[in-house]
């Protein structure tokens, strides 16, 4: 092991396009990103450093059209078989150069699946929307606005809550959606966006799912207000704030599929989510192995290179082989997603799959938090130092264990899935 | 939160008298007024009203020379007894900030090695504690020893480095040392307090003025806490320094870590005890499941729980050190019990606090990563603590350190 290539993955699950792929958004990100990350934090309100580099990333490189079919200008993404696990690989990389990036980025593709990924594909929207991805070489960003002041995870719990406690309406005005309502914390909020998916209401207070609406809303149209960037802990790429909708009329055919497919589309994003998640805390993590390299072979303890003492070797053997572990089960994560309506695999909308990927995240969250925090004391008296990196991943990857529900709701989800628990 | 911390989280009374409740509340009255009532403004005017708040503090209330001998004009808590009571005032100041509770511990840390009445330096005292009984905020750091770089052999501190050297000249000493990192506070100190090599590369203090000839301080350090003190590494090039500047007693760098362990213990316990109030008033507002308060899932109660449990037990551990260093005769006779209790108890207590926060956090959600719920702040600061703590290899220099006491090793 000499690498941070070489932490173990399943290789019969990879993609063809692996390996060209995963080659040029790396020395895209070591060219564009990594040198200046470490400004980042200081640049999170105006983004004057961090704008330019997504321009080159999502604009120039092409990724914001990725999913897009080819005969809009795309590249087809979201109907390969090997969808889940190029954005895996994408996610990944990503999130060894800087995980607010990452998440800026791969949350741009979050509500585009809702109307990409089979069965539930809707042309009329993919048509309407690809040219604002795809025609042009700055960055456009899209937004999931999920989170409401008063529920926190209480959306991602899709199973148990069934949308009830959604406060955002959608109200059908002849041939227009009417919205109201107030979202937080929507990555790519914060005036970032040009269009929102919005998870909505047709009748408040209704578990039915053919009550939950998902409909796109783009940023620029009357009564859509957007807040400033709150100032976090990390994360400065990606910026959060509230949206107020005020009587925000759309097209009625801007609703994602209809009753119904509208919920089911919407669950399979939370795999999507969770399964991304795991991807920019391994790639997180081998930066981690990166640095943490070079710092135990080139400091001492006793006179003798840290990594070469037997209590040190001890913790920091610990720290690599969890980053190998938790990237076989990030990959299987990508798996459980590509065998979607496959003879042998499970479809996206169901407890199976959304139980097993929930859970794999809540693994790989909580080993990354207690890795980074322990490669900070590794590092003793540098650990706090921006210069090491580490730390900023510390910053970084803690929301990433907290969002979407959090670490309860993973539990839950697991206790339900594996012991049938009917009325958490 | 329907009650305080002083009902919660037990005190152990019988270590602490009148005099010293006294300087408790009156520092917790500081807090209140000077820090947490002004964390909104603290966040767009950080600079300036730290020093404003630290000069009231320093200088109004007076902490600045609280553990000064009286006969130096000090206020006098300069004997093991008050080992407790210092916990309970850094702890308070460490529920409001914990960045200026380090700038503290290091002084009172500084202090314990020369003005406690057992080991009174009274050249060292003379000349110091003018310059400390003043209308000036003095901010002596210290420069422990760490990791050393490969490819150089160095004297060593139990296994750290020692980066700078002590050499004896005809008129005092003359130190030496490149790029050596302070605990915190570089930028600004005006004293260096830095672990030497000595005679033979036994390990000894030095007591290097800022304002020496010879000293280069590097540009300012972005970290990941502690920001309201400006660290910076520092080079000495033969810095020239009196002879009563370095002590040389033997253990004295143990004594010091085994203050400083109890010390920033104390500044964690106090930023603990915040977190656990600002979660606890975030769990009796916030509700899941479309109705049910945080506190009254059995899930998150569990959480809460544990967040408590870690608060209370580490309270309780950290008191217990204090009221071990209160008693020298519970020490042995070359402090190595004290050091390797108060190097457990500190690494404990650390892990206790960053735990309580780290298991908080996942309730708060995306507000307690936000800089508006003052939450993030200490999960900061307390990690930064944490890892300088460490000073290189996470816990095992002190599962070292615990094993040579325990077992008698001889060559760990």
């Amino acid at each position: 092991m000499k690498h941070f290539n070489d932490f173990s993955r399943p290789e019969e699950y990879i993609s063809p396009f692996d390996r060209h792929f995963r080659n040029v958004i790396r020395k895209h990100l070591e060219e564009t990103v990594m040198p200046f990350r470490r400004q980042y934090d200081e640049d999170w309100k105006d983004h004057h450093l961090i704008e330019p580099a997504f321009d080159k990333l999502m604009g120039e490189l092409g990724l914001q059209k990725s999913l897009f079919p080819q005969e809009y200008g795309g590249w087809g993404l979201a109907q390969s078989d090997y969808i889940f696990r190029m954005g895996y690989m994408l996610s990944e990389e990503l999130g060894r150069a800087d995980t607010g990036m990452a998440v800026a980025l791969c949350v741009t593709f979050w509500p585009l699946l809702v109307i990409m990924i089979d069965p539930f594909v809707n042309e009329r929207l993919i048509k309407e929307f690809a040219p604002m991805f795809c025609n042009t070489k700055k960055a456009v960003f899209a937004a999931n606005a999920m989170t409401e002041p008063q529920g926190g995870s209480d959306i991602e719990n899709l199973g148990l809550l069934g949308g009830k406690t959604i406060r955002t309406t959608a109200r059908l005005d002849g041939d227009e959606w009417v919205i109201n309502g107030h979202k937080l914390w929507p990555t790519n909020s914060g005036g970032v966006a040009k269009l929102f998916g919005v998870p909505c209401t047709t009748k408040p207070g209704s578990n039915d799912p053919d009550d939950f609406a998902f409909i796109f809303v783009p940023a620029d149209l009357p009564g859509v207000t957007q807040g400033g960037a709150y100032e976090k802990a990390g994360m400065a790429a990606d910026k959060n704030g509230d949206i107020w909708f005020e009587d925000v009329r759309v097209p009625s055919w801007y609703r994602a599929h209809g009753p119904g497919d509208d919920a089911k589309a919407f669950y399979q994003l939370i795999s999507f989510g969770q399964m991304a998640s795991c991807a920019f805390l391994t790639g997180a993590m081998m930066n981690l192995y990166e640095r943490l390299y070079e710092f135990v072979s080139t400091r001492t303890y006793n006179n003798r290179p840290l990594k070469e003492n037997d209590a040190i070797a001890g913790i920091i053997g610990r720290i690599a082989g969890d980053i190998d572990i938790c990237r076989i089960l990030g990959h299987e994560a990508a798996m459980i997603g590509d065998r979607r309506n496959k003879p042998y695999g499970k479809p996206l909308v169901s407890e199976d799959v959304v139980g097993r990927i929930r859970n794999i995240k809540d693994f790989v969250s909580d080993r990354a938090v207690e890795n980074f925090g322990k490669a900070m004391d590794v590092l003793g008296a540098y650990g706090a130092d921006r210069d090491w990196d580490i730390e900023k991943h510390w910053r970084d990857i803690k929301i990433i264990q907290l969002w979407m529900g959090g670490k309860q709701l993973c539990q839950m989800e697991a206790a339900r899935y594996f012991f049938n628990c009917e009325t958490l | 939160m329907g009650k305080n911390l002083e009902e919660l989280f037990i005190l152990p009374r019988q270590l602490v008298d009148e005099e010293t409740k006294s300087v408790v509340v009156l520092v917790r009255q500081w807090a209140e007024k000077e820090i947490l009532s002004k964390r909104m403004e603290y966040r767009e005017n950080y600079s300036t009203l730290f020093v404003e708040a630290r000069k009231k503090l320093h200088l109004t209330i007076g902490l600045q020379w609280l553990t000064l001998p009286e006969e130096y004009g000090g206020f006098g808590w300069d004997t093991h007894t008050n080992a407790p009571g210092i916990t309970g005032v850094l702890s308070e100041i460490g529920r409001a900030d914990a960045a200026i509770g380090v700038l503290l511990a290091m002084k009172y840390a500084l202090f314990a090695t020369i003005a406690m009445t057992h080991n009174l330096n009274k050249k060292l005292c003379g000349t110091l504690s003018p310059l400390y009984v003043s209308d000036e905020i003095k901010n002596p750091v210290l420069i422990l020893p760490g990791p050393g770089r490969a490819g150089q052999e160095t004297p060593l501190f139990l296994g750290r480095s020692i980066g700078a050297e002590a050499k004896a000249t005809k008129g005092g000493y003359t130190i030496s040392g490149t790029d050596l990192r302070p605990l915190s506070g570089g930028s600004m100190a005006d004293l260096f307090c830095v672990v030497c090599a000595g005679k033979k590369g036994t390990p000894c203090l030095a007591m290097v003025p800022g304002d020496a000839q010879g000293i280069r301080r590097g540009p300012s350090i972005k970290t990941t806490g502690l920001n309201a003190c400006e660290n910076a590494e520092i080079t000495f090039d033969a810095v020239a320094i009196p002879k009563e500047n370095v002590i040389d007693r033997d253990g004295v760098v143990e004594e010091l870590y085994t203050w400083l362990n109890l010390l920033l213990g104390a500044v964690s316990i106090g930023a603990g005890a915040n977190f656990f109030e600002i979660l606890a008033d975030w769990s009796e507002t916030r509700v899941i499941k479309g109705g049910i308060t945080l506190k009254e899932n059995p899930l998150c109660a569990s959480v809460l729980a544990d967040v408590a449990e870690e608060t209370a037990l580490a309270k309780i551990l950290l008191f217990d050190l204090a009221h071990l260093l209160s008693r020298p005769d519970h020490w042995d006779s070359n402090g190595r019990r004290a050091f390797t209790f108060s190097e457990m108890i500190g690494s404990r207590v650390q892990q206790a606090v960053m735990r309580a926060i780290n298991r908080g956090l996942e309730l708060m959600g995306s507000a307690g990563y936000a800089k508006e719920w003052h939450a993030e702040k200490h999960w900061r600061d307390i990690k930064t603590i944490q890892s300088l703590l460490c000073g290189v290899g996470a816990e095992a220099p002190v599962k070292m350190d615990t094993a040579r006491f325990f077992y008698n090793c001889t060559e760990i």
